[in-house]
């Protein structure tokens, strides 16, 4: 780590970092030394693929989508009238009871309905910090950001959202600038970074998404999750098992969504390392909120392909 | 590195021609980005295989457990069983049909979830849909794309089944609830202050056992497999029904696709090194916290 009190020449140069980072990362990131998140093994294969560390680079993000009051977008959800005039383009399924008049507790109706808010939120907070680390790396005139670490939890106590990301900027020994300086970022280093590269595949940008289904359940869900199931509702099982059509459909909408969403950004490019976060909260029988995070390296193909010889299978003794 | 292997590439000149491609930007593309679970290396690997992923595909099936279920009773709870059961075919039909439409003829490196509670089971299943690059599939291409294989074997797995002539065929589960029977009043009050077998428990884990391990198998040959490779067991009490227990048995039935088995020969190796260390960034936060 570079010490934060660096020596900083105040008749020298503005340095790079002209934009609107802390003076102290200022003077942090013009000091001589280099700082780096890598481990000895990664560092060492860094350097072997010519590729130069430059800094540790961070970025931070605090959000906050806990009010689900008026002007939230959550009210739309509330009324079947609201959708239609809602709008957001999300992906919506309505459900409508079989039974008629029961009574005035009975479930008439319900609805999987994306939360565009959420997800916009989410987005918000994610591509923030993405883009204040990006920036660190740009201002170090880095080509690129190597073993990212990315965390989203929740700020101690308070119920908001902590998106964190922390990544070590590189200069390609050689090697051309990425196209707008802004430098390309994966969450590999080390040798399966190089293997990558020896397949021809360059990393592009981490990229992520958050789809968020909500579950608003109708009578027949209410009753299959509460077991009423064979007789309609109220009734001893008298037949088999069913599917709860429902909550099944907002399953799988949450990972399709999730899946469209970095399908979107990945303008033809491939996905690779993909890893799949499902978040369920049940608020009552069959109402839930289906939260599914998405991440992954986005690469492109910079040659074609060449098959790597067939692995010889080995036994390893000890 | 065996005699017959490629020379290393320059690796500085691979990363600057890497770098080379990002240096401009990129046309604008309306193709249907890949999208896959695989680390690097299982890409590499199915690569050399001859196959290559084509999506990240999931099926996810909810279904209900009718109330009463799980109340005291004698011998197999046949209700929850077929809950089980239906979950999980149905979950698989899910992703299968993900799968077909991006003409895939498998999924490889599945994931299961199980979530069994009091009124419903839930079934997850995330996976990478592949295809033989050449299209050449041994079962055939129209075969195997009107029936994608499912797999929760790796893909380093599936690669080295593939080269010992067998393949992957579906998912094989089974799931089976059982009430452990009751004691009498008389024998709890005496085995109460003994060291002893529960031999009621014991006997329900066995025929749940049996039960499950037997759909397992008649679920791998009406998918047509010769076997199972792989099993994974969990069982044990339900948290919320003490008195009942559980257990499931899961595994990739697999068939013979060449004239017969291939020894695939490995070689053994002494490694002088230490473990091998892999780069895992999430050890830059310190053991333990944030955890």
């Amino acid at each position: 780590m570079t010490d934060l009190t660096g020596s900083v020449d105040p008749a020298g140069p503005p340095g790079p970092a002209a934009g609107d980072l802390p003076e102290a990362a200022v003077r942090r990131l013009q000091s001589d030394a280099f700082s780096s998140g890598l481990t000895v093994p990664d560092f060492a294969a860094c350097l072997d693929l010519g590729l130069e560390p430059v800094a540790l680079v961070q970025g931070f993000c605090v959000m906050q989508w806990g009010w689900y009051g008026p002007g939230s977008g959550y009210m739309r959800g509330m009324s079947p009238y609201a959708v239609a005039s809602g709008g957001g383009g999300g992906y919506s399924e309505t459900y409508r009871c079989p039974h008629g008049f029961v009574s005035a507790e009975h479930r008439t109706w319900g609805q999987n309905l994306e939360q565009p808010w959420v997800e916009a939120a989410w987005t918000q907070g994610y591509g923030s910090a993405y883009a204040r680390m990006i920036e660190e790396a740009t201002d170090m005139g880095a080509h690129g950001v190597i073993g990212v670490v990315d965390r989203v939890g929740t700020l101690a106590d308070t119920g908001n959202t902590e998106f964190h990301f922390l990544g070590t900027a590189v200069k390609v020994d050689g090697g051309q600038p990425p196209a707008g300086g802004v430098p390309w970022s994966t969450y590999l280093a080390g040798q399966r970074l190089t293997k990558s590269i020896e397949a021809g595949f360059m990393p592009v940008a981490v990229v992520a998404s958050l789809a968020s289904v909500r579950v608003w359940a109708y009578c027949m869900t209410e009753y299959l999750m509460e077991g009423q199931v064979g007789m309609g509702w109220g009734g001893y099982a008298s037949s088999g098992p069913q599917l709860v059509d429902q909550v099944s459909k907002a399953h799988m909408a949450a990972r399709q969504l999730a899946r469209k969403h970095v399908r979107e950004q990945l303008v033809g490019d491939e996905l690779h390392g993909a890893t799949i976060d499902v978040a369920t909260r049940e608020l009552a029988q069959g109402d839930e909120v289906i939260d599914c995070t998405l991440r992954g390296n986005r690469v492109r193909r910079f040659k074609d392909f060449d098959p790597i010889a067939a692995p010889r299978p080995t036994v390893r003794l000890g | 590195m065996s005699a017959g292997a490629p020379s290393m590439p320059d690796l500085r000149a691979e990363m600057r021609r890497g770098a080379e491609s990002l240096a401009t930007a990129a046309p604008p593309s309306q193709a249907r980005g890949i999208t896959s679970d695989l680390s690097v290396d299982e890409a590499l690997l199915l690569h050399a295989a001859g196959w290559e992923p084509l999506d990240l595909v999931c099926g996810v099936a909810v279904v209900s457990v009718p109330v009463g279920v799980w109340n005291w009773g004698r011998g197999a709870i046949s209700l929850a069983s077929d809950a089980h059961n239906a979950a999980v075919d149905q979950a698989a039909r899910a992703l299968r049909a993900e799968c077909g439409k991006v003409h895939g003829h498998g999924v490889v490196g599945v994931r299961v979830d199980v979530e069994v509670r009091t009124h419903h089971i839930e079934v997850a299943l995330v996976g990478t849909a592949v295809q033989p690059a050449d299209g050449n599939d041994p079962r055939g291409r129209d075969a195997a794309e009107a029936m994608p294989f499912v797999s929760d074997l790796s893909a380093r797995d599936f690669t080295l089944l593939l080269r010992a002539g067998w393949m992957p065929v579906g998912l094989a589960f089974g799931a089976c609830f059982v009430y452990s029977p009751r004691r009498t009043a008389g024998t709890a009050m005496k085995q109460s202050t003994q060291n002893i077998e529960l031999t009621n428990y014991t006997e329900a884990m066995y025929s749940a056992r049996e039960s499950a391990m037997e759909k397992m198998q008649e679920s791998a040959l009406e998918v047509g497999g010769e076997g199972v490779v792989e099993v994974k067991v969990t069982e044990g009490p339900m948290s919320f029904a003490r008195h009942a227990v559980g257990f499931t048995a899961w595994g990739t039935a697999v068939k013979l696709v060449a004239e017969q088995h291939q020894f695939v020969q490995p070689q053994m190796i002494l490694p002088l090194d230490d473990a091998v260390v892999t780069f895992e960034a999430q050890s830059l936060r310190g053991a333990g916290k944030n955890r």
